[in-house]
């Protein structure tokens, strides 16, 4: 019960009398930490989400900021790491279908998925069950709705054997005339759409909100895993896109955490408004079900309408063509009370705004133990020389999390809405057209998070994951607009877990102000944690960011393009192999300083990135990030199937003495660039404006890879060796 | 275009047969969907009713299958598209079965083909042996018949590179005289350039600018 003593003496303060069974039950979900936020509310406050083109920030489902003439975007992620967890295959499933619907109440037509993975050791065999079925949930669930998953990213580690982390987020636009966004008033009635009440996801959102303790748990909890229906949440898309050109809705809720009880407390309470249910009235799977059962069922694909009296035909002869049940289970007043009637009865009579906004909790937060352990200086001096580069290189790009993952993006219609312009693979952030914008016009998605870094030092991982975000956005030439956030952490009662929310809140805000990036929106996911594992679930937080693209055929991806070009380094290199996969790979190692977040690097380098693909110099950029300049080049070699000459040497750095650092180093702000050599001189003019640090590093030539440092050569390996590893090591691993 | 509960391809198809094909176009819900106005038609792709039981087995079996067949016993040029073709079969209105991909797995990747014995209001614009590029994104895209007599005559895609197990590498089919077509592979995907990756060509083009002409002009 995760109810504490202390709310269930609040709650008898609050109604004066001792609650009811289904009270209780409301009561329990909306405050929930999943849908009340109580632990998490006063740092999130924290967070920038003011901005010029912002149209809707954080509190309604989604969010919603200017795009171009008269549109918006509307794009939100969550987590699903409790269900995926217990149940893969339904719990990422049905993340996806939640986020989707977020993404529908503001009208918005759903255009593109991300999913950021956080997954184990594939050898594992617990791990690889887990690994298989949610992606093929998610693969599922995307492909029957039509939604395709366009971005996200993947990381292996075995302390998510047991317990994945599964985030989830989805875009979509919207003309901004048409954005579902009427103030709800009285006489208005509650209509719920889509699929049938029953028992499963009962109470989801309150076992979300407590630790999985032990196997029994896993097993016990598989009844509050709600099950997706994609076909109903197909047609409820196709519906609303419909019902959204006729303008009759007036707001629009999903049903997600906490179902009934808690759409219906944060409507009233949002408006200063009062509602009488009928519980008798809504379409139900199982006739047995029990009304404090009913209220929080989170059976899935239900959203709530506020439709107005006269409208209301409208809406039933839509929901009748697509075939989808619907019930008006009642209506809103001003009294500012909730109050829920089943078999005649009154079965719960609740004040809206005491329900729907429990005091906020302040929790305490203290420094891990083992923060110091971790955060070493890694001397250069301690590092043993690397004795054959040729297969530290190879090791490299097979481990999982450098390796390609086309294994999971083949199994996802990247392309259904013929929109994708840059698919998984070929850049460093997917772009989509936007037809009904205007010709050319476009936007670019991306997510990032890197659990070593907030693992060891969640300040600055969250900061780096912001940054990472955000060049990611600029290399395919688009103008990053917004972010939202998905913070992943422990049981927040618990102080050493609570200090990573808390730095992690910080780390991002921090990097967002920096950046002028509006954190638009986001959740917060606490009690990720297993104690049936020996090692921990590493805390991390996970950015999508958007950026808009004026021009989609100039848009640049990672791949090498022609001969003779050269290849800058755009950027500063530090000695910073801490937290590195280098280290990781090398010599095993996960500790270290976590590199340095550089915003004012970010954004003038940026700035310089942006005008070269602007001017068109820019044939292939590809931010420098996990695994330093070794992987970012060798990656653009496999993907444009052509080799490089580099010469490390010509790497402009500060305080590097051996060349692991320049080839290895995780320093931020960096980027690899393709240039004409019929331009170096413009461009190097044009970085000397900005005030930004390039070297000319290498010339795309012949078929191998060729890292020499001034004249020396270090190691040779032959581009079609790298494509093979890199392309089927995933491939290898999971089959 | 003929939209079932679950269909997802249709607005993309009409784009680009408005676009592309230079065509008026509509996504007609299933239940309203009369033989009578229209000059060709598209079963798109997606999930019609979910992929419950079989890929297409429900839709097959809707009324709107007999509006379909009577119009192509009147010569109306019908297309299937991935979701489509494997409803052409369910309906028994083109040979062969769809099964699941031999691995297993969902696949979307794009993918090599050539066509064989072009005819046909889809396929009058396409030289015997094109070899061109299409994307795949499909679960159950394996295509069976019992023998290749079946097929041989009719005119083929075939995969140049097998990504499902498919017999006889086919891709799509369409009856003798090219009237209906159904095909894996999703040429609407394949029809702009500038979705087209580097290193891969316009593969849908064809048959685009094929029903264009083929509408205006006849076949």
């Amino acid at each position: 019960m995760p109810l504490s003593n202390d709310e269930l003496v609040e709650i008898r303060g609050i109604l004066g009398r001792e609650p009811t069974k289904a009270e209780l039950n409301m009561f329990e979900a909306q405050w929930s930490e999943h849908c009340s936020y109580k632990s998490s509310r006063y740092y999130l406050k924290l967070l920038p989400s003011d901005g010029e083109d912002v149209i809707i920030g954080p509190g309604r489902d989604a969010p919603a900021v200017k795009i171009f003439n008269n549109y918006a975007v509307v794009f939100k992620m969550e987590s699903h790491n409790h269900p995926s967890a217990v149940d893969p295959y339904n719990g990422a499933a049905t993340g996806v279908g939640g986020i989707v619907r977020d993404i529908l109440t503001l009208g918005a037509r759903p255009i593109a998925l991300l999913d950021m993975l956080f997954l184990g050791d594939p050898t594992d065999q617990h791990a690889d069950w887990l690994i298989k079925n949610v992606v093929k949930g998610i693969s599922d669930y995307g492909n029957r709705i039509g939604v395709p998953v366009v971005s996200g990213m993947t990381w292996f580690d075995k302390a998510y054997n047991r317990y994945p982390l599964v985030n989830v987020a989805c875009v979509g636009v919207v003309e901004i005339s048409k954005l579902v966004n009427k103030v709800p008033e009285a006489n208005d009635l509650i209509v719920i759409i889509g699929n049938t009440t029953g028992r499963d996801g009962l109470l989801g959102s309150s076992f979300a909100s407590k630790p999985l303790d032990s196997s029994e748990d896993y097993l016990n909890n598989i009844s509050a895993v709600q099950v997706g229906n994609p076909l109903i949440e197909k047609l409820i898309i196709d519906f609303i896109v419909d019902i959204t050109d006729l303008g009759v809705v007036k707001y629009i809720k999903d049903l997600g955490g906490g179902g009934l009880a808690t759409a219906v407390s944060e409507l009233t309470a949002d408006y200063g408004l009062g509602a009488t249910i009928v519980l008798d009235n809504l379409h139900l799977r199982e006739h047995d079900l029990r009304p404090e059962e009913i209220l929080v069922s989170e059976s899935q694909e239900r959203m709530l309408l506020v439709v107005s009296r006269d409208d209301l035909k409208v809406v039933q002869e839509l929901l009748e063509k697509y075939g989808i049940q619907y019930s008006v289970v009642g209506s809103l007043d001003r009294s500012g009370v909730i109050k829920v009637y089943y078999r005649g009865d009154l079965v719960a009579e609740v004040p809206a705004k005491a329900l729907a906004k429990p005091r906020i909790r302040l929790r305490d937060a203290v420094v891990p133990k083992h923060f110091n352990e971790l955060n070493v200086e890694v001397r250069i001096t301690d590092i043993p020389e690397v004795k054959d580069l040729r297969k530290l290189m190879l090791k490299m790009l097979r481990s999982p999390n450098i390796a390609s993952k086309e294994w999971i993006y083949s199994q996802y219609d990247y392309e259904v809405g013929i929109r994708t312009v840059v698919k998984p693979g070929y850049g460093d952030a997917a772009v989509l057209r936007l037809v009904e914008v205007g010709d050319g016009l476009g936007i670019a998605v991306k997510g990032d998070g890197n659990p070593r870094y907030t693992y060891i030092n969640p300040f600055r991982g969250a900061a780096n994951a912001v940054a990472e975000c955000y060049r990611n956005l600029v290399s395919v030439g688009s103008k990053p607009i917004a972010i939202v956030d998905e913070v992943n952490a422990g049981n927040p009662e618990k102080p050493d877990h609570y200090w990573y929310f808390t730095e992690m809140v910080k780390g991002i805000s921090w990097m967002a102000q920096e950046l002028k990036l509006p954190v638009v929106g986001g959740k917060v996911s606490f009690y990720n944690e297993d104690l049936s594992m020996n090692s921990p679930v590493k805390p991390v937080a996970t950015i999508v960011g958007v950026g808009t693209i004026a021009n989609i055929r100039n848009v640049v991806t990672l791949d090498l393009k022609e001969d003779d070009d050269l290849i800058l380094i755009v950027g500063t290199t530090y000695p910073e192999l801490g937290a590195t996969e280098f280290l990781q790979v090398h010599l095993g190692l996960e500790l270290g300083e976590v590199p340095l977040p550089r915003p004012s690097s970010e954004l003038r380098n940026a700035g310089f990135i942006s005008e070269l693909v602007g001017l068109g110099y820019a044939k292939a950029v590809h931010d420098v990030d996990v695994g330093g300049v070794a992987v970012a080049i060798a990656e653009m070699c496999i993907k444009g199937l052509k080799g490089v000459v580099v010469d490390l040497s010509k790497v402009p750095n500060r305080g590097c003495s051996r060349y692991e650092e320049l080839l290895f180093s995780e320093t931020q702000a960096r980027y690899l660039v393709e240039v004409g050599s019929e331009v170096l001189d413009v461009v190097v003019d044009l970085a000397r404006k900005y005030g930004v640090d390039v070297g000319v590093i290498g010339r795309v030539v012949g078929d191998e890879l060729v890292i020499s440092y001034d004249g020396h050569v270090l190691t040779k390996l032959k581009v079609d060796e790298l494509v093979n590893v890199y392309e089927n090591s995933l491939n290898e691993l999971m089959s | 275009m003929i939209k079932f509960p679950g269909t997802n391809c249709d607005l993309d198809v009409v784009w680009v047969l408005r676009r592309v094909s230079k065509l008026e176009a509509s996504s007609v819900w299933f239940t309203d969907f009369r033989v009578g106005p229209w000059d060709a038609v598209v079963i798109p792709g997606g999930f019609s009713y979910g992929d419950w039981l079989r890929a297409g087995a429900i839709a097959a079996r809707s009324k709107v299958l007999d509006e379909i067949r009577e119009g192509i016993r009147n010569g109306l040029p019908v297309l299937g598209i991935c979701n489509g073709f494997q409803i052409l079969t369910e309906a028994e209105v083109l040979p062969g079965t769809l099964l699941q991909n031999n691995s297993c797995r969902f696949i979307c990747r794009w993918v090599k083909v050539r066509f064989y014995n072009p005819r046909g209001p889809w396929l009058k614009l396409v030289p015997e042996g094109l070899t061109t590029d299409m994307p795949i994104a499909h679960g159950e895209g394996r295509y069976y018949i019992e023998s290749e007599d079946v097929v041989s005559g009719k005119p083929l895609i075939k995969y140049v590179g097998n990504p499902n197990g498919s017999a006889y590498d086919i891709a799509g089919i369409a009856s003798d005289d090219g009237i209906v077509l159904g095909l894996m592979p999703h040429p609407e995907r394949a029809a702009e350039s500038e979705l087209v990756p580097r290193g891969r060509s316009c593969g849908g083009l064809h048959i685009w600018l094929s029903i264009g002409e083929s509408l205006r002009v006849g076949w």
